[in-house]
C-alpha cells in the first residue's frame, strides 16, 4: 500500500506546475489520472469515507479543474439525497472529469474513479475479516482505533466548514445550513426533507449563490 | 469484542433469538440478490436497518452477533461503512469473490442511477431554474456536512488528548492547509503511540 501513497505526489507537482484549467483531454491519459488519484485515497477514507471530502473538493476543484465550485457542491448534494452509500460522490466526480468527452467517457471515468476508490479498502477488508479474530485483541487495533478516533473528529469539522464554504449561499441560505445542522443533531427527520424544502427556498430565491 | 467505536450506535433492534436456525452459507448468486434487495429496499434510506433485517431475519445467513462484529470491523477500517459491511458478509461466506459480488450487488443499481441523475445533471445545470432549486438544496447538503463532526464530539468531550489531537488535525488542514494523506502519517503514528494499551489499565475504549 505504500508506493501508492507515494506515487502521487510526483504527478500532483506536476499538475500544480500548470496553470490550473481543464486539462487537455487525451482520453485515456485522463481516465488513468483519476482513477490513479482515487486508488491512492482510498486507504485515507477513514471514519466511513465523509472525512475524504475535502481531498475530493481539492482534487476536482483546485488541482485539476474538472469542476467548479458549484458544480463540487451540487454534486455533493446529489450524492447526499441518493439513496445508497454516499461514497458515490467520487462516480460523480469521474462523471465530471470526463463529460466534456462525451458520455461514453464520462461513465467509463465514473466506473472507474468509483473502483479506484474502493478497490484498495476492499482489499484491506477482506484481509481484515478473515484474520479478525486474531488481531482484535491486538494492542494494534485497540491503539488505532483509539487513535485514529480523535484525528477523524478533527477532519470531520474541517470537511464541514469546507462544504460550507463551497456551497457559498448568501446569509439566508448560511442560515438554513446552520438550521440544517442543529436538526440533524437534535432530530431524527429524514434529510431529504430538508434538502427538499431548502430546495423549494431555493427556487422561490431565498436562497441563492 | 471490544467496545464499539466511538460515535457508533448500534441498531436498536432485539437480539435475534439465538436458537433459530442459521440458513446453509449463501452461495454468489444468493450474495449478490441479498445485496440486491439491501440496496433497493433502503431506497428512501436506513441502509444499515435493512441490511440486518435482510441477512439476519429474513434469509437467516448469519447470527445477530456475528452481524454486530461486522459493523464493528467495517466501521474500523478505512472505506464506507455500508460497503464494508457488504464486503464482510461477502468474505465471511465466499472469500474474495463473495467480497466482490456483495458489493457488486449492493452498488449496481443505486450508482448506475445516480450516474445517470449525474449526466442528466451536467446537460441541465445551466438552465437557471435548475440553478436556483439546486442552491438551496446544497444549503441543505452543507448543514448535514457540518453535522458530522457533532455528532461523534461528545464521546471525546471528556478526553484532553483526544481533543488536543482533533484541534491539531483541525487547524492543519484548514489553517496550514496541509493536505490529509500527510497529516493522517504523522498524527496517526503519534495518537497510535500515546493510546497504546498499557499494562494494567483496562483496554476499553475513551471514557
Amino acid at each position: 500500500m505504500v508506493p501508492l501513497i507515494w506515487l502521487s505526489p510526483s504527478t500532483r507537482l506536476l499538475a500544480e506546475a500548470q496553470a490550473c484549467s481543464p486539462l487537455p483531454l487525451s482520453d485515456l491519459a485522463n481516465l488513468l489520472r483519476v482513477i490513479g488519484e482515487f486508488l491512492s485515497l482510498s486507504l485515507f477514507s477513514l471514519g466511513g469515507g465523509n472525512t475524504l471530502l475535502a481531498e475530493y473538493h481539492h482534487l476536482s476543484v483546485d488541482q485539476f479543474c474538472w469542476l467548479s465550485n458549484a458544480q463540487f457542491a451540487d454534486l455533493y448534494a446529489l450524492a447526499e439525497a441518493a439513496p445508497g452509500p454516499s461514497s458515490m460522490i467520487v462516480g460523480l466526480l469521474g462523471l465530471g472529469a470526463a463529460q466534456r468527452e462525451g458520455p461514453f467517457w464520462a461513465l467509463l471515468s465514473a466506473y472507474g474513479a468509483e473502483c479506484a476508490i474502493l478497490l484498495p479498502s476492499t482489499l484491506l477488508m477482506v484481509v481484515a475479516c478473515l484474520s479478525w479474530q486474531r488481531f482484535r485483541d491486538s494492542p494494534w487495533r485497540v491503539s488505532f482505533e483509539r487513535g485514529l478516533g480523535p484525528i477523524t473528529l478533527g477532519i470531520l469539522f474541517a470537511v464541514g466548514l469546507k462544504i460550507l464554504h463551497t456551497a457559498d449561499t448568501n446569509p439566508p441560505g448560511v442560515v438554513v445550513s446552520l438550521v440544517v445542522c442543529a436538526l440533524m443533531l437534535r432530530t431524527r427527520i429524514s434529510p431529504l426533507w430538508f434538502m427538499a424544502v431548502a430546495g423549494v427556498l431555493g427556487g422561490f430565491g431565498v436562497i441563492n449563490r | 469484542m471490544g467496545a464499539p467505536p466511538e460515535g457508533v450506535v448500534l441498531p436498536d433492534r432485539d437480539p435475534v433469538d439465538e436458537d433459530l436456525a442459521l440458513a446453509p452459507p449463501p452461495g454468489l448468486g444468493a450474495l449478490f440478490s441479498g445485496m440486491l434487495q439491501v440496496a433497493l429496499s433502503s431506497f428512501g434510506g436506513g441502509l444499515s436497518a435493512w441490511s440486518q433485517r435482510i441477512v439476519v431475519e429474513q434469509r437467516r445467513w448469519m447470527s445477530n452477533e456475528a452481524f454486530i462484529t461486522g459493523l464493528t470491523v467495517a466501521r474500523l477500517f478505512p472505506g464506507p461503512n455500508q460497503i464494508n459491511m457488504a464486503i464482510y458478509i461477502g468474505t465471511r461466506f465466499r472469500g474474495l469473490p463473495g467480497a466482490l459480488v456483495a458489493l457488486a450487488g449492493m452498488l449496481l443499481v443505486p450508482f448506475t442511477l445516480l450516474m445517470l441523475v449525474g449526466l442528466a445533471y451536467f446537460q441541465l445545470h445551466g438552465l437557471p431554474a435548475v440553478d436556483r432549486v439546486l442552491a438551496g438544496v446544497v444549503a441543505a447538503a452543507a448543514g448535514m456536512a457540518l453535522s458530522m463532526g457533532f455528532k461523534i464530539l461528545h464521546t471525546y468531550l471528556s478526553d484532553r488528548m483526544a481533543l488536543l489531537l482533533a484541534a491539531v488535525t483541525f487547524l492543519a488542514l484548514t489553517l496550514a492547509h496541509v493536505r490529509l494523506v500527510p497529516v493522517v502519517l504523522v498524527l496517526g503514528p503519534l495518537a497510535m503511540a500515546w493510546y497504546w494499551p498499557r499494562p494494567g489499565t483496562t483496554p476499553s475504549g475513551p471514557p
